[in-house]
């Protein structure tokens, strides 16, 4: 098997972790969710505590229904936990998201998380480079400087050709390389990436994930990601499991892809 | 006698009736009926009420021809009953009926000046009927007009009584004899006869005052042409007939003619072949017995009019006739005696059914009779008239809110 | 097909109430105006013809004379041949209650012994003992009326009803009341049944009688009659057959009622819109579902049932409930459409609604068949879908694309298929109408093309305000264009009408004004109290018009007699007037020149007649005009054709002097006073009301007060127009809200996207009002052009036909910019709570597969 991933970068990552250990990224502290079913409780985190470091790429793992996306969901402050805290320590200091408005969530959001789908959900109505200037416009960069740093990105996801073209006349891994792009834009702190290989084909999903690794690596980017990819699971820097409500981190590769 | 209670009922139910429209009759009656039970304002009381100024026929009268020929407007009802035999040069015998009732609306204390010309006092009614004896088929025809406007309407000088296009009209100009033109045309039927006294005109009861009940005022003005030589043209759809014969003329005006329940009468009048006539009337009462107070005229060939009380005459019904329309059974062949005078007369009507489709139900047909006087042959045509059968229950609760 | 099928249907439906809703309410509000006029048209229709039935009964002919009818005499006569039998004199005229405001009874002045064969009804008389016939017939001043009416206005027997004649009050005293049995009841309800001597007394019409009804039998024996009957009768009196007679005044109202119905129909168009929207949207959502049957073997032909099925059902449901709320809003509309007949045409009260099967039958077809047509282009985009799972939400969006420049095609062929019918379409209102609406389906079928356009034209502005979210608020309207090209032509559709409609008005209202200012000349105007606002029916008292011009400082006065001529080529209404020369000027004529005229109009047997009423008749300058005179017909020459905005019937002008030797009448019913020069005018009203009393109920009033009362009445008569443009306005909203809903629904997933991507719930709000904004923005600029088209064909070929009127055009700025607001606002308030709700989108569904 060709992994597009290469050693030497794999050894490299924790090295790079352990630089960056004395800081935690993010830090979650007693997070539990539970949602309501009719009548009934349904707790899906219960008193999660867990720190992820800046630089690091962990992969979330579990089952259907574990609690993944509710996870991503917290970390990016999409949803509110039903106790606990998630909090970020940002250069201006540390910023517990639970304990801010929808409003300041929002815009904290636009600043510091990039997302990836497994729907890849570019904006349809939108040019490929239009696409990479919203969430720059978003954080109020506009004018040349905002389009050279889009040029610059689709580069880097060797798309710049396709700039001005909209999202349907890209196949699926161009898709998911513009959704890179956009994530990477406007230079967050955080990539949350949900399954992003899930709806390319296997080698598509390789060039893909090679991609994604590189850049956030290259730029030294927080990354989680949710997958099931075995190779995936080879380069990440620590392997989250989701059980029963609780994350358990596990060192074996095989084990946790089990 | 002609149909006084029914006129008087008339009088009042005319003005339902004419709302009501021809034929419903019935309709109207069992209306009637219905209401009688609520305490509400009784017709009796309301006819009562109106008789208030009118003249009442309670004492005998100078009878004046022409003036009487006209109408009585101070009186509240009153008719000209035309009836007659006639028959074609071919043998082709037919019966005739041609009546115009006046009744009046208001007393004549109470009446009110209209500008318009239509406003009207009194209302004419008038029945037209045929016999055709041969075929045999019966026409009856009926009209309704107030008197304004020329539509209908009486006057003595010169003689006229008449209902848009059906008129009788005098042709002589003044004394109590007058010979008359009648005309009455309607659908296939067209009679058009010129009448002329025979005889002088006779006064009914006493000197003209026909007493009908106990009380004063319970009379009437009667009298009669008995024997008017007819001639003219009967058109009969496309066909037309040279026709004479014999007719009848009864005038009678009153106002209030009746004090109690009665159920009808049988009225007969015979033209006979010995120069006689003979007029008798029966009024039924509810028991079915006869009231003493029916009586008849019988004029001798001189025209010398004799008085016939109720204990001198009999009337005895031999048959009997089913009405097809409604199952009524009327009275179809008499034997009439006047023991006094020894006349036994057999009356068999010409045609059974000669029943009256009008406003107001009865029967009044020719009649042939045939008997003896004294021994000798007798006999004559005539008209009979019968009213009050069927309907017993609508006619006594009329009657008797009548009373 | 599978009961299965049926079920994921239902789930669906069940899954989008609201969008279900939104369809059902805007083809139930579709249907209920539809049926709302229907009803209202029907109602008023019944009550004519039941009106009619109970006055002219079973007459198969009437005998009918000049203005003051057919004197009594003719009737003897007629009656004492005896040729005819079923022969009943009527005197009757329409009267006002004082003390009943808006009751109007139809005194029927009745022979009660010539009625049998004619009015069944009244024998209902004949049953109560209560009632007093003999006072009926022999006392002054009493009459019958319905039981209904006398306890719907606490009258009982023996009380007095104040009527007005003409100018005087009169007390009726009621002797028995009408009880006729089942269906007669609301025939009766605005009759007031007198004697026919007291019918004359009371109407001042001794000697005369209004006609003769006549029954002659059918076929030869009839013909016979007629012609023995015509031979009968004098000059100037004749007998028409009694179906002719009313047909003709049926006739009257035809055009308006049509009209009605043409705007009612614009409704259900609308309401049309919202099925083919929510169909469509149902179609596209289920692209997936509908390719996964497709696999598992569902033919084409099932899936286009499937997809009718629902329709049927929403248009069903809808349907229904439209008719239930049609019979609610017609009883508002009725009042309405009576009002106006009464205004404009004749006497009309309407007690009841005609909920007829086959009005109701029409609406249930209509709402049906609608939504059976809009959803036949859903249906069949339904059976394209490609047996496959793979969805592709974008595919319709680009087929939508890729076919509004067919779309426009077909548009502009629907346009020229329009335009080419107004042409050919003749006097023919009906295909006036149709091409109308081909014009007005020409227009929607280019909406979505042009609105591409107009958005790539905006793009710029849009990307410089609001950067990428600017650009995307543009896109999306264009991406998702087979909703929003809906929406966008039913809100323009709607605002077009309006603009239509409010020019048309508008224009007609500007033209009134000025005809109004030239031709109301005189200083004071004296009429009797009209039951038609705009015919005088009524004349005024001898006595008082002398009072009244003996008053000082009065100069001169011109006199008018109008009144209905009769004759087998229908009704004119005619006016004689003596007019003084300075009056001359109150006249524009559009055919005739003034100088010659006016010598031949004032001595020889000549008439002046109005702009409709000439293209009514088709009559041109010198032509000759038939009118039956009381002296017989006669030929009177047309020496002009002069503007009136009046009467949509047209009128005739006679002077006095030529109408005084062919008519035997000295009525005047209404005077134009010129006061002396200097004089103070409303001291003038003054002295005439002082010197017209109490006794006379007259209308004095000044040239200024006479203005501002005869806009009022035109103001009234526009009132049931400007309703039912809001009600269609209110259908189109409904549709945008829908639209706009659909649209939510759809774009969710985006939203979410948005929203994760760092978009706060301000901004998606403000992304989507910009976007309804923007599209109402389209609609109303689109509906501009359209409106003013919509406003050309109104006034110059639909009214032009339905009423003969030329009308001088205004555009009024105003109107269209307030247009373009109402488009915007109508759109930003539906899009309100869509806005807000999709302002809540959660990110999170960013992150949900599908």
């Amino acid at each position: 098997m060709n992994s597009p991933l290469s050693r030497e970068e794999k050894a490299a990552g924790p090295n790079r972790s352990q630089a960056g250990s004395g800081r935690a990224l993010i830090a979650l502290r007693d997070l539990t969710k539970v949602y309501q079913e009719g009548e009934r409780l349904q707790p899906v985190l219960r008193q999660v505590n867990l720190s992820i470091h800046s630089g690091e790429f962990a992969v979330l793992l579990g089952r259907s229904g574990s609690g993944k996306s509710t996870l991503l969901n917290m970390l990016s402050g999409i949803d509110l936990p039903t106790s606990g805290e998630v909090v970020f320590s940002t250069d201006r200091g540390e910023v517990n998201l639970t304990r801010l408005s929808e409003r300041e969530r929002t815009l904290f959001r636009r600043v510091h998380i990039g997302f990836i789908f497994q729907f890849f959900n570019l904006i349809p109505t939108l040019s490929v480079e239009e696409n990479l200037l919203l969430p720059l416009e978003l954080n109020g960069r506009t004018g040349p400087p905002a389009r050279d740093r889009a040029r610059g990105l689709l580069e880097a996801v060797g798309l710049a050709d396709r700039a001005r073209s909209f999202p349907d006349r890209l196949s699926g891994g161009e898709q998911q390389r513009v959704a890179i792009a956009r994530a990477l834009v406007h230079d967050p702190l955080l990539l949350l990436a949900d399954e992003p290989t899930g709806n390319l084909d296997l080698e598509t999903g390789q060039r893909v994930l090679g991609l994604l690794d590189r850049l956030t690596r290259q730029r030294g980017k927080t990354l989680i990601m949710v997958t099931h990819s075995p190779e995936v699971i080879g380069v990440a820097d620590r392997l989250l499991r989701l059980h029963a409500g609780q994350v358990v981190v596990c060192d074996d590769p095989a084990e946790a892809s089990g | 006698m002609k149909l006084p209670p029914f006129l008087r009922i008339a009088g009042i139910l005319l003005l339902v009736a004419v709302l009501v429209g021809a034929g419903q009759w019935y309709l109207a009656g069992r209306a009637f009926d219905d209401t009688a039970a609520a305490p509400r304002l009784s017709l009796s009381q309301a006819l009562g009420g109106e008789l208030a100024g009118f003249a009442r026929a309670d004492r005998p009268r100078e009878f004046r021809f022409p003036d009487d020929h006209g109408p009585h407007p101070a009186y509240r009802t009153e008719w000209w009953y035309y009836t007659g035999n006639l028959k074609s040069a071919a043998g082709r015998h037919f019966g005739f009926q041609l009546t115009f009732f006046r009744t009046a609306l208001k007393a004549p204390t109470d009446r009110v000046e209209r500008t318009s010309a239509w406003g009207t006092q009194d209302v004419y009614m008038a029945h037209f009927a045929l016999s055709d004896v041969a075929t045999p088929r019966f026409y009856t025809f009926q009209r309704l007009s107030r008197a304004a406007l020329g539509l209908a309407g009486a006057s003595a000088v010169p003689f006229r009584v008449w209902l848009e296009d059906w008129s009788v009209t005098g042709e002589t100009a003044a004394g109590p004899s007058v010979s008359m033109q009648l005309s009455a045309e309607e659908q296939d039927v067209a009679l058009r006869l010129r009448l002329r006294p025979e005889k002088p005109l006779v006064l009914h009861g006493h000197n003209g005052l026909s007493q009908k009940g106990a009380a004063a005022g319970q009379a009437s003005y009667y009298y009669s042409f008995t024997r008017l030589r007819s001639a003219g043209v009967l058109r009969l759809g496309d066909e037309e007939f040279q026709v004479q014969g014999l007719s009848w003329l009864d005038r009678e005006w009153s106002t209030s003619v009746l004090g109690e329940a009665l159920q009808g009468w049988d009225w007969f009048a015979l033209q006979l072949t010995n120069g006689q006539e003979l007029m008798v009337y029966q009024v039924r009462q509810h028991s079915g017995r006869i009231h003493p107070l029916s009586s008849g005229t019988l004029v001798a060939a001189d025209g010398t009019p004799q008085t016939l009380t109720s204990a001198d005459f009999q009337i005895e019904a031999l048959q009997t006739w089913r009405s097809p329309t409604d199952g009524t059974v009327y009275p179809a062949k008499w034997r009439l005696r006047i023991p006094g005078e020894a006349i036994d007369l057999t009356i068999t009507p010409y045609m059974a059914d000669q029943e009256m489709h009008t406003l107001i139900r009865y029967w009044e047909g020719a009649v042939r009779a045939q008997g003896t006087i004294q021994g000798r042959p007798l006999a004559g045509d005539g008209y009979v008239e019968l009213t009050g059968y069927g309907e017993k229950k609508a006619g006594s609760a009329v009657f008797g809110r009548l009373s | 097909m599978s009961r299965l099928l049926w079920r994921s249907s239902r789930g669906y439906l069940r899954q989008h109430v609201w969008q279900v809703g939104l369809a059902l309410l805007g083809v139930a509000l579709g249907v209920a105006v539809v049926v709302a006029i229907d009803v209202a048209n029907e109602s008023a229709r019944r009550a004519f013809v039941l009106a009619t039935q109970s006055i002219v009964g079973r007459a198969t002919h009437q005998i009918v004379g000049g203005p003051n009818g057919v004197s009594e005499e003719v009737y003897r006569q007629l009656r004492l041949t005896g040729k005819v039998r079923a022969l009943a004199p009527v005197v009757e005229s329409d009267v006002a209650a004082p003390d009943y405001p808006g009751w109007i009874f139809h005194v029927l002045g009745v022979d009660a012994f010539a009625e049998a064969p004619f009015r069944p009804y009244l024998s209902s008389a004949g049953v109560s003992p209560d009632n007093d016939f003999s006072a009926f017939l022999t006392q002054p001043a009493t009459g019958l009326i319905a039981a209904a009416t006398a306890r719907q206005l606490g009258l009982a027997i023996g009380d007095r009803l104040r009527i007005r004649v003409g100018t005087r009050h009169q007390f009726i005293t009621l002797v028995g009341l009408l009880a006729p049995n089942e269906s007669g009841a609301s025939a009766v309800e605005n009759l007031l049944i007198t004697d026919i001597a007291t019918a004359q007394e009371i109407l001042g019409l001794g000697g005369q009688l209004s006609r003769v009804d006549v029954r002659v039998p059918e076929g030869e024996a009839g013909q016979k009659l007629l012609a023995t009957i015509r031979q009968l009768l004098p000059a100037g009196v004749e007998i028409l057959s009694s179906r002719g007679r009313s047909q003709a005044i049926e006739q009257m109202i035809r055009a308006f009622q049509l009209n009605l119905t043409a705007l009612s129909l614009l409704a259900l168009i609308v309401g049309a819109f919202l099925i083919y929207n929510t169909m469509i949207f149902s179609v596209v959502q289920r692209r997936g579902l509908l390719g996964l049957l497709r696999i598992q073997g569902v033919t084409r032909r099932e899936i286009f049932l499937l997809v009718l099925g629902e329709a049927a059902l929403i248009g069903g449901v809808g349907t229904v409930g439209g008719l239930g709320l049609g019979i609610l809003l017609s009883q508002g509309l009725v009042q309405l459409v009576t009002r106006t007949i009464t205004d404009l045409y004749f006497v009309l009260t309407v007690r009841e609604l005609a909920l007829t099967p086959v009005v109701l039958g029409k609406g249930l077809a209509l709402g049906l068949g609608a939504s059976l047509l809009a959803a036949l282009r859903p249906a069949w985009e339904a059976t394209t879908t490609p047996a496959r799972v793979t969805l592709q939400r974008s595919s319709l969006e680009t087929l939508a694309r890729q076919t509004a420049p067919r779309t426009m095609l077909l548009g502009l062929l629907a346009l020229a298929v329009g335009l080419g019918g107004l042409w050919i379409s003749g006097t023919n209102l009906w295909l006036s109408f149709g091409s109308l609406f081909g014009v007005l389906l020409g227009c929607v079928l280019m909406t979505p093309l042009t609105t591409v356009g107009c958005i790539r034209l905006f793009q710029p502005a849009l990307s410089a305000w609001g950067g990428t979210l600017g650009r995307l608020c543009g896109r999306s309207v264009v991406a998702t264009l087979s909703r929003t090209g809906v929406a966008i032509a039913a809100l323009m559709v709607a605002v077009s009408v309006t603009v239509g409609v409010g020019i048309m008005v508008q224009s007609f209202r500007q033209t009134v004004v000025r005809w109004l200012e030239s031709s109301l000349h005189a200083d004071v105007y004296i009429a009797p109290p009209s039951l038609i606002a705009r015919r005088s029916d009524a004349t005024l008292d001898p006595a008082l018009m002398q009072r009244l011009t003996s008053a000082p400082d009065i100069a001169r006065v011109n006199t008018y007699r109008g009144l209905q001529v009769e004759s087998r080529l229908g009704l004119t209404q005619l006016v004689a007037i003596d007019l003084a020369e300075r009056s001359y000027d109150a006249f524009t004529f559009i055919a005739g020149e003034p100088h010659a005229l006016w010598p031949a109009f004032q001595n020889e047997a000549a008439v002046i007649i109005s702009e409709p009423y000439a293209y009514r008749h088709e009559l041109r300058l010198n032509e000759t005009l038939q009118l039956r005179t009381d002296r017989g017909e006669h030929a009177f020459r047309v020496v002009g054709i002069f503007t009136d905005y009046g009467s949509d019937q047209g009128l005739v002008m006679m002077s006095r002097h030529t109408y005084d030797q062919w008519w035997q009448d000295a009525k005047i019913s209404s005077l134009g006073v010129y006061a002396e020069p200097n004089s103070d005018v409303d001291r003038l009203v003054e002295s005439l009301r002082r010197l017209a009393g109490a006794e006379h109920e007259v209308l004095i009033r000044s040239n200024r007060t006479l203005r501002a009362a005869s806009l009022e009445v035109f103001d009234r008569t526009f009132t049931i127009t400007t309703v039912l443009h809001l009600l269609t306005t209110v259908v189109a909203f409904v549709g945008v809200l829908s639209a706009l809903m659909a649209l939510q629904l759809e774009r969710a997933h985006e939203l979410g996207v948005l929203r994760a991507t760092g978009c706060t719930p301000g901004q998606v709000w403000g992304l989507m009002t910009s976007q309804t904004g923007l599209m109402g923005l389209i609609a109303g600029l689109l509906a501009v052009p359209v409106g003013v088209g919509l406003a050309l064909i109104l006034v110059l070929v639909i009214n032009r036909r339905s009423f003969g009127w030329t009308l001088q055009i205004e555009i009024a700025p105003e109107i269209l910019v307030q247009a373009i607001g109402m488009a915007v606002v109508a759109a930003l308030l539906a899009g309100l709570y869509p806005a807000l709700r999709m302002a809540r989108t959660s990110p999170a569904l960013a992150l949900r597969n599908e």
